[in-house]
């Protein structure tokens, strides 16, 4: 008689692997044989894991269609399986196995616009946290300020792709209505995607300088560095301006100071 | 005796012996606007794993209104794998936070060597799987600190190895652990119908004093050309057989916090609610039956 061990180890040779080895033999034959049994496991999780991924990745599903979708989630599946039990952590290698997914590959913005919809996720799901404590900012001397260090708010991304990936998103919503032609040379684009105090969840196209700032930011760089950087990226930049911008609307949340 | 909201008798603590409703967030909007006539809610566990966002303010604001139930669905407790402490640290947070008045998990495992099914996958009923599984609840309690209930699960296929039968061995993991049983009618339906036993006997067969919830939920028929099987996939009103089956589990157990799971092609809120109440309305004909 199996061992609980080998039997829970044969089990899954058997439905993830399509292993051929015997474990049908474990099953009581009753009416059913025990392959038609265990083919029903290997069909539910199939279809559980295939409604995951469909409810993270919406978008993708309507870029492919249902069939093209399914098949892809069957690879997908078979290639990373699910590392959690709970099923919210599954699919976010998706973008990735995107990539080097050949029947797809002349879409070439699927891998950027799947990893928009994963970032959609992880901002629904991340931390709330409290706005910047701006008092407390302005107690910081000015000789001080290009030592600060700004902590992105943990619902806040940044992401880029140079494909236009946000009209894809939007024309690919469910609720939109109008124009949904989509120009593919219309050049790439930099996004932060925030959730906002009502749960709502923006993609916000940011100019070179701006997203300069904030990736450097949030890489770590102190203000005086993240700022040079932004100057370079785009010379004509209102540091004042969007630094001010991003403070109020709680894309950064928090500061310390901490000199080179 | 007026109808009175559940929580001006009990509180907002605990579970009334009556019906409620699975939440999932497709009825947020819903149940926060109407505030549905129904004795409590149950969410699974895992939904609100998230460090933040939506999902948990919501159930902040129901938990204000409404008794509450957590319901597990990937912790795995037969697994021979490792228990996920990170899952059940989850999991205790979620209890901290939100007191519920009953937290449950299933007789089934779900993962080996790290690879998850996602599924509650059937035991062998041995005797090695009845340590195992025992073990494993009294080590889920230790770190919750607390009780939870164990629910019997649907299963499409029976192991050569098993040699307990299914509620002889749930009847003694509850004994070896003091954990109570999560009685889901429509899965011994299932399983009764897939297998061959006798639903009414598995009934007969559970102590009245472990059984502190019930579930309910609706199945679909796959048919082959060598047979049918019933496949549990919540996406279907009780059925009238199940609804039978309930009105015998009432009769023996009397009333206990009974739940309408529904979980794929979810409808508007009423018809869930409507469902519920039904089986109030079962509750209250066996009172009155055995009053007369």
């Amino acid at each position: 008689m199996l061992r609980l061990r080998e039997l829970q180890q044969d089990f899954a040779a058997a439905v993830l692997d399509g292993a051929q080895n015997g474990f049908e033999g474990q099953i009581q034959a009753v009416g059913l044989s025990g392959a038609r049994r265990l083919q029903i496991y290997r069909n539910n999780r199939l279809l559980n894991l295939t409604a995951s991924l469909r409810a993270t990745y919406p978008v993708i599903c309507r870029l492919v269609g249902d069939g093209f979708f399914d098949y892809a989630a069957a690879q997908y599946i078979a290639a990373y399986p699910s590392r959690s039990g709970d099923l919210e952590e599954f699919g976010g290698d998706f973008a990735r196995f995107l990539e080097t997914f050949t029947p797809a590959a002349a879409l070439v913005y699927l891998p950027d616009v799947a990893q928009l919809e994963w970032i959609y996720r992880q901002i629904f799901y991340a931390a709330d946290h409290p706005p910047l404590d701006l008092a407390a900012l302005a107690q910081v001397p000015a000789e001080q300020q290009g030592d600060l260090h700004f902590q992105r708010c943990p619902a806040a991304r940044l992401l880029q792709s140079p494909f236009p990936i946000l009209r894809i998103w939007q024309v690919n919503q469910e609720d939109y209505v109008g124009d949904a032609a989509v120009d593919l040379t219309a050049g790439g684009i930099k996004l932060l995607a925030l959730r906002r105090d009502n749960f709502e969840i923006e993609f916000q196209p940011l100019a070179a300088g701006e997203f300069s700032l904030l990736s450097a930011l949030n890489e770590g760089c102190a203000f005086a560095v993240a700022c040079e950087r932004a100057l370079t990226a785009q010379p004509d930049v209102d540091l004042s301006a969007c630094f001010s911008r991003h403070v109020l609307q709680g894309a950064l949340v928090s500061f310390y100071l901490q000199s080179a | 005796m007026t109808a009175r909201p559940a929580l001006a008798v009990l509180g907002p603590g605990l579970i009334p012996a009556r019906a409620g409703i699975g939440l999932r967030a497709d009825h947020y909007d819903a149940v926060l606007e109407t505030q549905p006539p129904v004795g409590w809610l149950e969410v699974h566990s895992e939904n609100y794993f998230g460090a933040g966002g939506k999902p948990l303010k919501v159930l902040e604001r129901v938990r204000a209104d409404y008794p509450l139930s957590l319901h597990g669905v990937g912790l795995s407790v037969g697994s021979i794998d490792p228990l996920d402490q990170r899952h059940l640290t989850a999991l205790k947070n979620l209890i901290r936070r939100f007191e519920p008045a009953l937290v449950s998990e299933h007789l089934s495992w779900g993962s080996v060597d790290g690879r998850h099914f996602n599924d509650l996958l059937p035991l062998p009923y041995t005797e090695e799987a009845l340590d195992h599984f025992s073990e494993r609840v009294i080590a889920v309690q230790d770190v919750l600190g607390r009780q939870i209930l164990i629910e019997n699960p649907s299963s499409y296929l029976q192991y050569v190895a098993s040699v307990i039968p299914e509620w002889e061995f749930l009847v003694e993991v509850a004994g070896r652990t003091g954990c109570g049983v999560l009685l889901d009618v429509n899965n011994i339906y299932v399983s009764a119908r897939n297998h061959g036993f006798d639903a009414s006997a598995y009934l007969q067969a559970i102590p009245l004093a472990l059984v502190q919830e019930i579930h309910l939920a609706g199945f679909v028929v796959n048919r082959f050309d060598d047979g049918e099987i019933l496949i549990d996939t919540h996406s279907q009103p009780v059925c009238p057989a199940v609804w039978a089956l309930y009105r015998q589990a009432v009769q023996r157990f009397g009333p206990v916090p009974t739940l309408i799971e529904w979980d794929t092609d979810l409808p508007a809120l009423a018809v869930l609610v409507a469902e519920a109440q039904q089986a109030d309305a079962i509750v209250l004909e066996e009172r009155h039956a055995e009053a007369a």
